[in-house]
């Protein structure tokens, strides 16, 4: 047994090493490429160490694009939360309704099935008509992109109830609102996790969107800037803090997850 | 009998009447509330709509710029399905091959391809290249991760007795691992579809003089907001269209799959 956990765990240590040996060839390869033998000139793909540097000076600087990073992330994070928050407060009541009562889905499910297939994208100029090109345009533009993965999924959740449980609860005189709080909802509590999580992931990359359409402030805005006057070490920066922010809030949504969902789907 | 009435008719009369409150509430909204300044009633956006067939939107009918939007998401798009069941499937069956391209995907992975638009541009200029790349990036992720997952959770029963019974590694990798995690693959490809058209409309509204995407733009830079909503019902048909074909393929590749549901 130990001599099994021993092997198992010199395995793992020796795939680590070349994982850590992977990323840091890729480094390597694209410090040589563009910052000893400069085989691209700078403006298109500047050295790792050119990026690092930008990402330190954007830390205090507000040049080039009049804010500093972290200004820019909250105005992103703002509009983005906003949006969201919004998104997901009117989705999934709504997802759960629509799978719950009859008449409600009979009404909604053709109007969602015609909104739906419309990528967020597209909604962008008409929203910025709509809301001008403030807070407004583009929280309304996520509010899009987070309702429609909420519905769908909180819609799918409550409809994948076993028959046999709301029997069951009917046998035991549960009223059809206790039914709903209590058997299906919970059921439906992983899918609509899913649901918050997708819809995350897609307001992120609205808000770029929207971002490098119209705004004087965020990341999208700060990269599509940096593209004009050809920065490409900050656009890095902006891509990768956009990045790691996304995968924050997946870990984050995951944590939550664990807390909030009793038993679990996962395999 | 009340009964008679199936289930379908019901549901036929609910959508009809849903959607035409929706169209009467449209062009009530549109005609009579201030709202009709900034934009149309359903009307004049079907007028513009069968116009368009004939008259050109820029340089081309609106049959010439979906050709483009959708050459461009098709070329990118095979591209990035055929690589990314490749990783995918190298990175899920190979502690190798994991161990060396999943840290460097998982760094890239988070970033939108939508951010990527900016340094695309900055490398492959304006032309079709860009598009292609932003495509590509879009729906390389979803496959890869799904073929990744999908090679992952591969019964290993199914692999032990396959070996077991003297199949050798090409028919264990042809005939057990590939079909059972074409499931996933075809998820992961769904999605990717979906991705794909939104990324070809984001870069076709960031530099470009054709496609789906321009139209929107050009319809919100002339202030034509009849063409801006033409624009979103052919993006929004071509949509449900590509997802329609994908789910159409999807029955005939894994028919097995589907009626275990």
């Amino acid at each position: 047994m130990t001599e099994l956990q021993k092997k198992r765990q010199k395995e793992t240590r020796k795939f680590a090493a070349i994982s850590v040996c992977s990323l840091a060839i890729f480094f390597l390869s694209w410090y040589i490429a563009t910052g000893v033998l400069h085989l691209v000139p700078d403006y298109a793909l500047p050295s790792p160490v050119q990026v690092l540097r930008a990402f330190i000076a954007k830390l205090t600087k507000r040049a080039p694009d009049g804010a500093t990073l972290f200004q820019h992330i909250m105005a992103s994070l703002k509009v983005a939360l906003s949006g969201y928050f919004l998104g997901a407060v009117v989705g999934i009541p709504l997802g759960i309704c629509m799978a719950w009562f009859r008449r409600v889905d009979l009404f909604v499910t053709p109007l969602f099935d015609m909104i739906r297939p419309v990528p967020t994208i597209a909604w962008i100029p008409l929203m910025i008509l709509w809301f001008g090109i403030g807070l407004g345009a583009k929280a309304a533009i996520i509010f899009v992109s987070a309702f429609v993965p909420c519905v769908i999924n909180s819609y799918a959740g409550i409809k994948q109830t076993k028959p046999v449980h709301l029997w069951v609860s009917q046998t035991f005189g549960a009223t059809r609102r206790k039914m709903l709080f209590s058997v299906a909802i919970p059921t439906a509590m992983p899918l609509i996790f899913t649901g918050l999580r997708i819809s995350l992931g897609t307001a992120w990359m609205t808000l770029c969107a929207a971002e490098m359409l119209a705004a004087n402030k965020g990341l999208g805005y700060m990269i599509q800037m940096n593209r004009a006057i050809g920065r490409a070490d900050m656009i890095i920066v902006g891509m990768l803090t956009i990045g790691a922010i996304g995968a924050l809030f997946t870990v984050g949504l995951d944590k939550l997850e664990q807390a909030m969902v009793k038993g679990g789907r996962r395999k | 009998m009340k009964k008679k009435v199936s289930e379908k008719t019901v549901k036929t009369i609910y959508a009809i009447v849903s959607i035409s409150c929706f169209f009467l509430a449209w062009s009530f909204v549109t005609n009579f509330t201030p709202a009709r300044l900034t934009t149309p009633g359903p009307l004049q956006v079907l007028k513009l709509l069968v116009t368009s067939i004939t008259t050109p939107i820029g340089k081309y009918t609106l049959y010439g710029h979906l050709y483009f939007s959708l050459r461009r998401v098709i070329i990118a798009y095979s591209v990035a399905s055929i690589s990314g069941i490749v990783v995918g499937i190298a990175m899920g069956t190979s502690r190798y091959a994991e161990a060396i391209i999943k840290p460097i995907f998982e760094m890239l992975r988070p970033i939108p391809p939508i951010a990527w638009i900016p340094l695309i541009i900055l490398w492959f200029g304006v032309g079709e290249l860009p598009k292609y790349a932003i495509i590509f990036i879009g729906a390389f992720t979803n496959v890869t991760l799904n073929a990744y997952t999908g090679a992952q959770r591969v019964d290993q029963t199914l692999v032990g007795c396959a070996k077991m019974l003297g199949t050798d590694k090409k028919g264990i990798f042809f005939r057990v691992i590939l079909p059972s995690c074409m499931p996933q693959i075809f998820a992961g490809m769904q999605v990717a579809l979906s991705t794909a058209w939104m990324a070809v409309l984001a870069s076709e509204m960031v530099g470009a003089r054709e496609g789906c995407g321009w139209i929107i733009l050009r319809g919100s830079d002339t202030t034509n907001i009849p063409l801006v909503l033409v624009g979103m019902v052919v993006i929004g048909i071509v949509g449900l269209f590509l997802a329609t074909v994908m789910r159409v393929i999807e029955r005939k590749v894994c028919a097995w799959n589907i009626i275990e549901v």
